[in-house]
C-alpha cells in the first residue's frame, strides 16, 4: 500500500484543475494533479467558440463592462445563479483573459478598419477603431448584449488548455496520469484526500492532502446523446456525493446545446451562429425569428434548443435514417471565414459527415452539453459540509450558471474559478484549519473498503452486465429527462433508475485481471453514475416549475414564489436508492438584479413576494447615486469585493477609460 | 522534477513541514544559464548538405563531360585535354586532373563520413527502420532507404572509380576510356555506379530542397510534389544519358579492343599538334589490363 | 454511400497485455458496418458485445484531443474520425510504436509528451509578471493567427510514430517538439533568443537529427506545416552555429 502526501491534491487535469493547481503552487505549496488522461487531452480542449470577458475592444463590444456581463449572466441563469459569484466572475474574467494572453494564448486580435460581417442573415460593414488595433477581439455569442466572447479561431479551449498545461509544467507540478480518484478520505466533516486507482496497474493508493480540489468536469455521459467526451462521467461529483457529507447542487439543471452534428452528437460551436450562421428547417426556412423575434438564433442555449425541438415536433424536421434533425447554414459566411475562424467545424464536417460547410448545410440537433449542477460550494469554492474539499469548474456548483449558462461562460469559468479557488485553497492550507491531522488507521480503512468493493466486483457472483445497465440508464436519461420534461415521465425515470441502481449492485465482471481492465472500470463507474442520474431525475421530478434549461411541460412557468431555490442532493446512506433532497433559498432581498424577464423566452413567471420591494429598493439606490461611478453604485447594491482574492482586486482598465 | 513526498504507511503523516520553498514562478521564467552547447552539430549538418550538393553538381557536370562522346570522339578528347589545362598551359598537365579528383575524393570521403552518422548504428536500429518502412508505405521514407543503400554501394563503386582517375589522370580520352570500359572490364562497375550515383544524387538534391525549405511557389505541398517529379526526371534523364554514353564507350571499346592501349589522336581541327603527336608515340598500358 | 446489405468488416487488432506478460498477437473481430461508422463506433461495439477486455483510448471522439492515435492499416491516424467506409473489409489496427505500451491499442503518450515539454521548456519565458488589470499588450492580428497555426498541435503522437529517425534514435526530439520550438520562437511574448533555442535543439537529437523523411508532415491529422517549420528552424539554428 502506498500513501502519497501533498499539500494540495487536485483531481482533474482540465483547465479549472490546472489553473487552481498553478495558483496554489505559486503560493509555495506542493500540488499533485490526478488525471484520467494526459492533462492536455482533457475535455476543456473541445471548447471551441471562446470565453466571455468584457474587454470591450471590438466595435460591437464597445461600452461593455462588468455590469453588462453580470446582467447577461444572471438573465441567462434565469435568476438561478448566485449573484455575488456572478459578480466575482465577471470581475475576474478580463484578468483571466489577460493572464492567458501573457501565458501565450494567441487570442484573435482586432484589425482596425472596415470589415464585412454577417449579422441577422445579411452582410454588413463594421468599422473597428484604430486605437483598438492589436487588442484582443471578441465575437458574438448567444444571450449577450455585447460581442464579448474572446476567441482563438474555433480552437479556444485547445489553445487555453495547452497554455495553462504548459504553465503547470513550467511550475513543476506533477500530473499523475491515468489515475482515478474513486473515493474521498474524510472524517468528521473534514476531507483528507482520496483513494486513487491506477488505471494501468489497478493498484490502489491513498493521496493524503491538506486540501483536495475536485475539478473533474461534467457528467454528460449519463445521457446517450451528448457532446461530452467519453471521460465525462462525473466520477468526481459522485465521490463527493458518496461521502454523505457534501452535497450536489441543482443537478436537474442540465444544458442541451442546440448545434451538435446529427446523429454523432459532436459539438459545432455556438460561434457558427455568433458569426452569422442560421438555423433552417426541412423547407429551408429560417424559423428562429418566428419564435424569438428579438434574439433569433442568438437567444440563450436553453431557449434555442427548446425552439428547435418544438419545431421538429411541429413536423418541420428533416427526416433521415437515424431520425429527424434541422440544418445549420453557415454557407453564407463564405469559405474564407470558415477556413480562418471555423476550421475545427470544417474538419469535423469533413471527417464525420463528408461535407463542406462552405457549400452544404450541417445536420444538427440539440444534445446534452453541460452540467450546471455539481458539487455545491460557497463563493470561495469550498464544499458545503466537508472542510478541506474544494471544487471548481463544471464539476462544481459554485453557482455561476444557475439554470442555464451562457455560451462562453463555462470556459471562462474554468480559468476564473481556478484563479480564485486556487488562491482560496492556498489561504486554507496556510490557515490553522488547513493543518493535516489524519490517522493512518483512517486511511487504511478507506483503502480496505475500496479494495473490498473492487474485489467484490472481480470475484463476486454477480451476473448483471455493466454495459447493459449503462446503456439503459443513458436511454432513460435521454428519453425521459431531456429537453422537455413531464412529471409522469420523470416519475417513470426515477423508478427505473432505482431498479437499475439495485441491479448495479449485482454486476459481474468477466475479465478478472486486476490491472488495466476496461470492464472493471465500467462496472464501478456505472454504480456511481446511476447515483448522479438519480439526482438529476429526482431533482427534476420534484422541481415543479420551468427555469432555464429545466423545462417542465406540465409546469411551464418559472415559479419564483415557490422555487427560487437551489436543490441540494446528498446520499447519506450507501444503501438508499434515492438522494436526499434539501433546498437552499436564494435571497431576493440581496439581489443586485431582482427577477424579471430575461429578454427572450417566456414572460409569464410567477413573481416572488419580495421581488417588487427589492426592485423598488434597487431603483431607489440607483436614483440616489445619480451619476456616481458605476463601481460605487454597484457596491451599494450588492457588495462582493470581500470575495475577491487580494491578488485580483482592482479596477479592470479598458480602452478609452475615463480614469 | 517531482518534489513529491512519498512515505510508507507505517510512518505518521508529516504534520509540520519545512517552510514552503520559493515559488518556482520566478525561477522558471528565465532560461537558466547552461554550458554553451557545441556549434559543431550545426556546422557538420551544413557540411553534409554542402558536400552533397557539391558532389551532385559535380555529378551533373561530369555526366555532361562524359557524354560528350556522343557528339564525337574529338569532342570528348577536347574536354579531357581541357581539364589538363592544355588550352592555358604549354603542355597538358594530367596532375591537374589528379588534383581535381583528389579534391572530389576528399569531399566524397567527408560526405560519406558525415552521412554515416545517419546510418543505422546497430541491428536493432536497422530492424526498427526496416519494419517502419515496410509498415508505413510512405514515399519519402522509402526514398531514404534507397538513398541509404545506394550510398552504401557508392562507398565502394565510387571509391574504385575515383582511385583509378586519381592515379591515372592521363588515361581519360576516347580510346583510353573505351578500353578501360571494355577491355578493362569496368563496364559492370560503371553500370552499377551510374544507377547508384544518379539515384542517390537525385534523391539527395530533392531532400536538400526539403531539408532547407527551398520550396518555390506559394504552396509548399504543391512545391514538394513538383520537386518530386523533378527528382524522378533528374534521375531518369541522367541514367538515360549515362546508359547511352556507356553504350557508346562499350561499342568503341569493342571496336578498339584489338588495339587496346593505343592513345587517341584527334582528327586535328583546332587541337594542338604537339598534343596529338605526343599521344601517338607514347605506348601506354591500360591499368586494368595491367592488373590482369 | 449506403448499400442494402452492410459489409462485414474484420478488424485485425494487435492484442497485448504487458502487465500480464501477454505478448503481442493478432486477433480478428467481425462487425457489421453501419452508415457513418467510425473506428470509435466499431471498437466500442467490439468491446460492448465481443470482448470487454479490449483496451483503447478515446476521449473527445471528435478529432480534437489526440487520444486515439493508432496505426490504421500501418499508418498513424486518429481512430475516432476514421470512417470505416474509407477502408477495405479488413482493417488492421496496432498501437503506436515508440510510446510505452499499456495494452492492446493503448499507449502512454502522456509521459512522452510531458518529457518533451520539460526538455524543450515549451512555455512562454518572460521576465515580467503581467499586470492583469491593465489593458493587454497588443499583437498584430496576422501574427496571432500565425502562432495559432502552429499552436494547433494536439500531441496525438502520429508524427512520432511516422518518423523513421525516431524509430532508430529514441532521443530524437521529433516533429512535435520542433513544431513547438517554432511556435514559441514566433511568439514575441517569449523572450528567448535563437541562442537559447540552440541550447535546446542544436544537436543531432534536435533539429540536425531530422533526415527530412517527412513522415511527420504526411501523417499529421491537423495538417500542420511541419515540413516548412523544421526547415526554417534548421536554417535558424545553422545560422547560430555559424556565428
Amino acid at each position: 500500500m502506498r500513501i502519497v502526501y501533498t499539500d494540495v491534491l487536485v483531481i482533474g487535469g482540465g483547465l479549472a484543475g490546472l489553473r487552481a493547481a498553478v495558483g496554489a503552487r505559486r503560493r509555495g505549496h506542493e500540488v499533485v494533479i490526478l488525471s484520467l488522461v494526459p492533462a492536455k487531452r482533457s475535455h476543456s480542449a473541445a471548447a471551441q467558440g471562446g470565453m466571455q470577458a468584457s474587454l470591450g475592444n471590438t466595435a460591437k463590444g464597445e461600452g461593455d463592462n462588468e455590469d453588462v456581463h453580470f446582467e447577461d449572466t444572471v438573465r441567462g441563469s434565469d435568476w438561478g445563479c448566485d449573484q455575488a459569484v456572478a459578480r466575482l466572475f465577471v470581475h475576474a474574467a478580463p484578468q483571466a483573459v489577460r493572464e492567458l494572453a501573457a501565458w501565450g494564448v494567441p487570442w484573435n486580435r482586432v484589425r482596425a478598419g472596415e470589415r464585412e460581417v454577417v449579422m441577422d442573415g445579411r452582410r454588413v460593414m463594421l468599422s473597428e477603431r484604430p486605437e483598438a488595433h492589436g487588442l484582443i477581439a471578441a465575437r458574438d455569442f448567444g444571450g449577450t448584449k455585447k460581442w464579448r466572447t474572446c476567441y482563438v479561431s474555433d480552437g479556444t479551449g485547445h489553445a487555453m488548455l495547452y497554455a495553462v498545461s504548459d504553465k503547470a509544467v513550467a511550475e513543476g507540478i506533477p500530473v499523475h496520469e491515468r489515475m482515478e480518484a474513486i473515493a474521498l478520505i474524510h472524517e468528521g466533516g473534514r476531507c483528507h484526500g482520496a483513494i486513487v486507482r491506477n488505471l494501468v496497474t489497478g493498484e490502489l493508493s491513498a493521496y493524503v492532502a491538506k486540501a483536495t480540489c475536485i475539478a473533474t468536469g461534467g457528467f454528460g455521459r449519463i445521457y446517450r446523446v451528448t457532446s461530452n467526451a467519453v471521460i465525462n462521467e462525473g466520477i468526481g461529483a459522485a465521490i463527493a456525493l458518496e461521502t454523505g457529507a457534501a452535497s450536489l447542487g441543482n443537478m436537474e439543471a442540465v444544458q442541451f446545446h442546440p448545434t451538435t452534428i446529427f446523429p454523432a452528437g459532436i459539438l459545432v460551436t455556438e460561434g457558427c451562429r455568433g458569426d452569422g450562421g442560421l438555423l433552417k428547417d426541412a423547407a429551408g426556412h429560417r424559423f428562429m425569428p418566428d419564435y424569438e423575434p428579438e434574439k433569433k438564433e442568438l437567444a440563450s442555449r436553453d431557449v434555442v434548443s427548446r425552439r428547435m425541438e418544438e419545431h421538429i415536433r411541429a413536423g418541420h424536421g428533416v427526416k433521415s435514417r437515424f431520425g429527424e434533425h434541422l440544418w445549420l447554414d453557415i454557407t453564407l459566411l463564405g469559405a474564407a471565414h470558415i477556413d480562418g475562424r471555423l476550421r475545427e467545424v470544417k474538419e469535423i464536417c469533413r471527417h464525420f459527415l463528408g461535407i463542406d460547410p462552405a457549400r452544404d448545410f450541417i445536420p444538427v440537433r440539440p444534445a446534452q452539453h453541460y452540467s450546471m449542477g455539481g458539487i455545491r460550494t460557497d463563493a470561495r469554492g469550498e464544499a458545503y459540509g466537508l472542510a478541506g474539499l474544494f471544487a471548481c469548474g463544471e464539476a462544481a456548483c459554485w453557482d455561476l450558471h444557475g439554470f442555464n449558462r451562457l455560451g462562453g461562460n463555462s470556459v471562462a469559468e474554468t480559468v476564473v474559478a481556478g484563479m480564485i479557488v486556487g488562491e482560496n485553497i492556498a489561504d486554507f492550507v496556510e490557515s490553522p484549519a488547513g493543518e493535516l491531522q489524519v490517522s493512518t488507521a483512517l486511511v487504511q480503512g478507506f483503502l480496505a473498503a475500496e479494495q473490498g468493493r473492487l474485489d467484490a466486483l472481480l470475484q463476486g457472483k454477480g451476473m448483471e452486465s455493466a454495459t447493459d445497465i449503462r446503456r439503459r440508464m443513458q436511454d432513460i436519461m435521454t428519453d425521459k429527462v431531456g429537453i422537455f420534461r413531464r412529471g409522469d415521465l420523470l416519475a417513470e425515470a426515477v423508478d427505473e433508475l432505482q431498479v437499475l441502481l439495485q441491479r448495479s449492485r449485482r454486476i459481474g465482471v468477466a475479465t478478472k485481471r486486476p490491472g488495466s481492465n476496461p470492464e472493471l472500470v465500467a462496472a464501478y463507474r456505472v454504480q456511481k453514475m446511476l447515483k448522479l442520474a438519480l439526482c438529476v431525475a429526482y431533482g427534476a421530478l420534484q422541481r415543479t416549475e420551468s427555469r432555464g434549461a429545466h423545462y417542465r411541460e406540465d409546469c411551464p412557468r418559472r415559479d419564483d414564489a415557490n422555487w427560487l431555490m437551489r436543490t441540494l442532493a446528498s446520499w447519506n446512506d450507501p444503501f438508499q436508492t434515492l438522494p436526499t433532497l434539501a433546498y437552499e433559498a436564494l435571497d431576493v432581498r440581496g439581489m443586485e438584479l431582482p427577477p424579471g424577464w430575461r429578454g427572450y423566452g417566456a414572460r409569464d413567471a410567477i413573481e416572488h413576494p419580495a421581488t417588487a420591494s427589492r426592485a423598488a429598493e434597487v431603483a431607489a439606490i440607483r436614483e440616489a447615486f445619480g451619476h456616481a461611478d458605476r463601481a460605487i453604485v454597484q457596491q451599494a447594491l450588492m457588495p462582493y469585493e470581500h470575495l475577491v482574492p487580494l491578488r485580483f482586486r482592482g479596477h479592470n482598465e479598458r480602452l478609452g477609460d475615463p480614469r | 522534477m517531482s518534489r513529491l513526498l512519498e512515505r510508507s504507511a507505517t510512518l505518521p503523516p508529516p504534520i509540520a513541514r519545512q517552510a514552503p520553498e520559493t515559488p518556482l514562478a520566478l525561477t522558471h521564467v528565465t532560461a537558466h544559464p547552461r554550458l554553451r552547447r557545441s556549434r559543431w552539430p550545426a556546422r557538420l549538418d551544413l557540411l553534409q548538405s554542402a558536400s552533397g550538393l557539391f558532389l551532385a553538381l559535380f555529378l551533373v557536370a561530369h555526366m555532361f563531360f562524359v557524354s560528350s562522346i556522343l557528339i564525337s570522339q574529338d569532342a570528348f578528347y577536347t574536354v579531357a585535354r581541357f581539364f589538363e589545362g592544355a588550352y592555358f598551359l604549354a603542355t597538358p598537365q594530367p596532375w591537374i586532373v589528379s588534383c581535381v579528383v583528389g579534391g572530389v575524393l576528399a569531399v566524397f570521403v567527408l560526405h560519406a563520413w558525415l552521412a554515416l552518422r545517419k546510418f543505422p548504428a546497430s541491428f536493432r536500429q536497422y530492424q526498427a527502420f526496416a519494419e517502419h518502412r515496410a509498415r508505413l508505405r510512405h514515399d519519402d521514407t522509402g526514398l531514404w532507404w534507397l538513398q541509404l543503400w545506394t550510398g552504401f554501394a557508392l562507398f565502394f563503386l565510387a571509391s574504385i572509380h575515383l582511385y583509378g582517375m586519381l592515379v591515372h589522370p592521363e588515361l581519360i580520352g576516347p580510346y583510353e576510356s573505351a578500353d578501360r570500359v571494355w577491355t578493362g572490364s569496368m563496364w559492370p562497375l560503371y553500370l552499377l555506379l551510374l544507377f547508384a550515383a544518379e539515384i542517390h544524387g537525385g534523391i539527395g538534391l530533392y531532400r536538400l530542397a526539403l531539408k532547407w525549405g527551398w520550396l518555390p511557389g506559394g504552396n509548399p505541398d504543391a512545391a514538394r510534389r513538383r520537386l518530386r517529379r523533378l527528382k524522378t526526371a533528374f534521375s531518369l534523364f541522367f541514367i538515360g544519358l549515362g546508359l547511352v554514353s556507356l553504350l557508346a564507350y562499350v561499342r568503341l571499346g569493342i571496336a578498339h579492343a584489338e588495339r587496346a592501349g593505343e592513345r587517341y589522336a584527334p582528327s586535328g581541327d583546332g587541337t594542338p599538334a604537339t598534343l596529338a603527336e605526343g599521344a601517338a608515340v607514347t605506348p601506354v598500358v591500360v591499368p586494368s589490363r595491367r592488373g590482369g | 454511400m449506403s448499400t442494402d446489405t452492410p459489409r462485414q468488416l474484420t478488424l485485425r487488432i494487435l492484442r497485448s497485455s504487458p502487465g500480464e506478460g501477454i505478448a503481442p498477437h493478432w486477433q480478428d473481430f467481425r462487425v457489421d458496418e453501419a452508415e457513418g461508422m467510425t473506428l470509435f463506433i466499431a471498437l466500442n461495439e467490439i468491446r460492448d458485445t465481443l470482448d470487454p477486455s479490449l483496451q483503447f483510448d478515446f476521449v473527445c471522439r471528435a478529432g480534437i484531443c489526440g487520444s486515439c492515435g493508432m496505426l490504421i492499416d500501418g499508418r498513424p491516424g486518429l481512430a475516432c474520425r476514421s470512417l470505416t467506409r474509407d477502408f477495405g473489409p479488413l482493417i488492421t489496427l496496432a498501437p503506436l510504436p515508440v510510446f510505452a505500451l499499456i495494452g492492446d491499442l493503448s499507449v502512454d503518450t502522456g509521459s512522452w509528451m510531458r518529457g518533451t515539454a520539460e526538455r524543450l521548456e515549451t512555455w512562454i519565458h518572460s521576465q515580467a509578471e503581467p499586470d492583469l488589470t491593465a489593458v493587454e499588450a497588443r499583437m498584430e492580428p496576422e501574427l496571432a493567427e500565425a502562432i495559432y497555426e502552429l499552436d494547433r498541435c494536439i500531441e496525438c503522437g502520429c508524427c512520432v510514430a511516422g518518423c523513421g529517425t525516431l524509430r532508430m534514435r529514441e532521443d530524437f526530439v521529433g516533429a512535435v517538439g520542433l513544431n513547438k520550438i517554432a511556435r514559441f520562437r514566433l511568439d514575441p511574448r517569449d523572450e528567448r533568443s535563437d541562442e537559447d533555442y540552440y541550447e535546446l535543439i542544436g544537436d543531432d537529437s534536435g533539429v540536425f537529427g531530422c533526415m527530412s523523411l517527412l513522415g511527420c508532415h504526411d501523417v499529421c491529422p491537423k495538417g500542420l506545416p511541419l515540413q516548412t517549420q523544421i526547415a526554417f528552424l534548421r536554417r535558424r539554428m545553422v545560422a547560430v552555429g555559424l556565428k
